[in-house]
């Protein structure tokens, strides 16, 4: 630097005098400013280069640029990535039976967090639901998030019969939807594949204790005991945990229930089967208004079926549901009563160089997810996770490829019946990442904005407290690395169909089948 | 990967798979396991086609079993069904185009008896000794593979399966939530309805395999329209001409 020469200059005159050898006929004033302008220019590409990653054609920089403005936007909780390299996941919790013979009943069927993501709620094939709750995070670890233990158990729904078919109505609960809040209590809705029910769960921490009438267990005082009158008191107790059903919403379905989803207006709610979709008040029971129906009057002529639906987040109006076509057609009730027809359809145009047997039930989209702002859409088909905008109905803005080492094993997995599984996806809180499960208890998670993607999986062999997952990855030449996995050596019984992100911080629920793995964001 | 017990059977369909690449490193692997001696027999495009249609008759076979194994006692997905049920639309509009599209019988005649809608109720082609007849017939580019995993694969259906393909398809998807649904509105009887017969014993005959999967109920085995209703219709026909003749008798 000029500043620093000149010290020099002062300090060691000798050196000074070489120097100025070297630059002959020059204006020491224009060699200053030389010599500075390269110190600023210097500064400058630096910057460049930590700042923005040039990448090798400008039209991927642009792209990455719009996608940080995008982005920033949003960002304004904690829990900014997730797919990129700066976010390294940890093992945290493991719950579940740990032998590996699975009892059919302990089938995890659905994971939810609530909307604060202190409480997440499981279900499973044998009716029950179980939930968990965050622990406070200790002062002794301030940088580590609260554990999830186990806040309630309760079973949902008991299996029925059906006389009328002479079948078998499972109790498995198929999807658990958290009301928002509005009290000290929590609701959910959790429906099988016929009846939705509404729960309560409150906490009791006190007991009035003092009744005139009765003793402390219940039994009733004899009358001449009764000599002074008092006023019962409330005493702490032990926190207990009570969940109720408030309200059972049953008979509307024909077909299996496939989903349900809580309006904005907190009212009201949807419930989707394979051919109707019926909207209910939350307080009525008895009935429920049918606003979709695909069913044709010729049941010959039926070749698509609706396989998920959801509410918009913000408009109380706006609905979508998938097909396992392929398609999305989002809904507006101000329209009309049935909605049966859509505002917009949503559906990509397939690629001939793909085209097979397996095709549809390849497009077949296993569910359907808005973004937490509303603005974008995420559907899973079987082996791909597609971003819309809800502007453009073309073609998704962004499709990410979970297993496409697959597609040339579709054959295979038709036989097996594993082509027909329905995987799910979630958003992460600020909808920069997006996750879905895999086999072999794999999952993935794509960062949309840095354009990165990792293979995580979930086993009890990383499980070790606060021991960072490591990237998996599968081999699809002829040529094996070390450590990583072949397709043939996959297992396809070990799959994670549901996971779930909290919607505040990088903690994530995954469910192996009868496992819930939950991983944390390593923080330093 | 799959099933370690069918093992051989898998390598079978990558080795399809994996022909149907054009990647020259793969078909130094063929030849070895199904494909034998007729390597020398075809040229490129027509060993691509080739695998097309052991694909396509591996599908369907995969597909007709999968449709029949749900029988009673489970409720089957719908989405399943519908799936399947697609799915073997395709392959009948894949055969029907190929059989269209070339004079020669690339196709199976059995196949082919399979997909026509006006089929009698016994086609002579459908029964399974006829079935080995057919191999000299086929020209001899397309080599006697084709048709020895027809009849074979043939054999493995079950000749009812064969005779009500389309019905049974149909029948097992949506019936059992539909007869439930309209339950007492869109029974048209109107086909069914034969003076003399009871209708229940008309309805018993026209099903074959209706009967093994559901219970005794007449209204569930009356669907309110048939989409191929040659075979019924021929079946009518027959029970007329013979209550015709009967008439006849009685009266003489």
């Amino acid at each position: 630097m000029g500043g620093g020469e000149n010290m020099g200059q002062l300090a060691q005159p000798c050196r000074r005098q070489k120097m100025q050898q070297d630059h002959l006929d020059v204006d020491p004033l224009f060699i200053r400013f030389l010599r500075t302008f390269k110190e600023v220019l210097k500064f400058v590409l630096f910057s460049y280069t930590v700042l923005f990653e040039p990448a090798a054609d400008p039209g991927q920089l642009r792209s990455r640029a719009r996608y940080r403005d995008t982005l920033s936007e949003s960002l304004t909780m904690a829990g900014a990535g997730g797919g990129n390299s700066d976010v390294q996941w940890c093992f945290s919790q493991v719950k579940g039976a740990i032998d590996d013979d699975v009892a059919e009943a302990d089938i995890i069927s659905t994971v939810e967090f609530n909307h604060s993501g202190e409480l997440l709620a499981t279900g499973d094939k044998g009716g029950r639901v179980v939930i968990f709750q965050q622990e406070p995070e200790s002062k002794n670890q301030p940088q580590c998030r609260g554990e999830y233990n186990v806040y309630s158990t309760f079973q949902s729904h008991e299996p029925e019969f059906d006389y009328l078919k002479s079948l078998e109505i499972e109790e498995k609960i198929n999807k658990i939807r958290w009301l928002p809040q509005k009290n000290a209590a929590q609701f959910l809705l959790s429906t099988n594949d016929k009846t939705i029910k509404l729960w309560k769960i409150s906490e009791r921490d006190k007991r009035p204790e003092g009744y005139n009438l009765k003793e402390e267990d219940g039994r009733y005082r004899d009358l001449n005991t009764v000599t002074t009158l008092r006023v019962p008191v409330f005493r702490p107790m032990d926190l207990m945990v009570e969940a109720s059903p408030r309200r059972v919403f049953s008979n509307a379905h024909t077909y299996h229930i496939n989903s349900i989803s809580v309006n904005s207006d907190c009212e009201t709610y949807l419930s989707a089967d394979d051919l109707r979709i019926n909207l209910w008040n939350l307080e009525i029971n008895d009935r429920s208004f049918n606003i979709v129906d695909i069913k044709p009057t010729n049941m010959e002529e039926l070749t698509e079926v609706i396989t998920a639906a959801e509410f918009h987040p913000n408009q109380c109006n706006t609905f979508v549901y998938s097909s396992s076509k392929g398609t999305i057609r989002l809904c507006d009730m101000r329209a009309s009563a049935l909605c049966d027809q859509h505002a917009k359809q949503f559906e990509e145009p397939e690629d001939p160089n793909n085209r097979s047997f397996f095709s549809e039930i390849i497009s077949s989209i296993s569910d359907v997810k808005f973004s937490h702002s509303g603005r974008y859409m995420m559907t899973r088909d079987y082996l791909s996770v597609k971003i819309w905008d809800l502007n453009m109905e073309s073609r998704p803005v962004e499709t990410y490829q979970v297993h496409e080492y697959l597609r040339s094993k579709l054959c295979s997995l038709y036989e097996n019946d594993c082509i027909f599984d329905k995987f799910e996806c979630c958003w992460n809180g600020n909808d920069s990442v997006v996750m879905t499960g895999s086999y072999n208890n794999f999952f993935r998670m794509f960062d949309r904005g840095y354009r990165q993607d990792v293979t995580l999986e979930a086993s009890r062999e990383n499980s070790k407290p606060r021991s960072v997952l490591k990237p998996r990855k599968v081999s699809t030449g002829g040529k094996r690395k070390k450590d990583e996995i072949s397709v043939d050596s996959l297992d396809f019984n070990k799959k994670i169909l549901h996971t779930a992100w909290h919607p505040l911080d990088n903690i994530i629920a995954v469910a192996t089948t009868n496992n819930l793995y939950i991983f944390q964001e390593k923080l330093n | 990967m799959l099933g370690r017990g069918v093992k051989r059977k898998w390598s079978c369909l990558e080795e399809l798979e994996a022909e149907a690449r054009p990647a020259a490193a793969e078909k130094e692997r063929d030849g070895k396991e199904g494909q034998g001696d007729e390597d020398g027999f075809l040229v490129g495009p027509s060993k691509s086609a080739m695998n097309h249609l052991q694909q396509r008759q591996l599908v369907l076979g995969l597909c007709m079993e999968k449709l029949q194994s749900y029988q009673a006692g489970m409720e089957l997905s719908l989405r399943r069904s519908v799936l399947l049920i697609n799915t073997l639309r395709q392959i009948q509009e894949d055969m029907q185009s190929d059989e269209t599209g070339t004079s020669e019988t690339l196709l199976n005649h059995t196949d082919s008896c399979l997909l026509r809608e006006d089929m009698q109720v016994t086609c002579p082609g459908c029964t399974e000794e006829d079935g080995d007849s057919l191999s000299p017939p086929l020209s001899p580019e397309f080599p006697s593979q084709e048709a020895n995993s027809s009849p074979d694969q043939q054999k493995s259906l079950p000749a009812a399966a064969i005779n009500t393909f389309s019905e049974a398809v149909n029948a097992m998807g949506y019936l059992s939530d539909l007869a439930l649904d309209d339950i007492f509105e869109d029974i048209d009887t109107s086909m069914y309805e034969t003076s003399e017969l009871p209708s229940a014993w008309s309805a018993g005959s026209l099903w074959p395999i209706s009967v093994s999967l559901w219970t005794d109920e007449d209204v569930k085995m009356r669907p309110p329209s048939l989409p191929s209703a040659g075979s019924l219709q021929s079946r009518l026909m027959d029970l007329n001409e013979l209550d015709h003749i009967m008439e006849i008798l009685v009266q003489s």
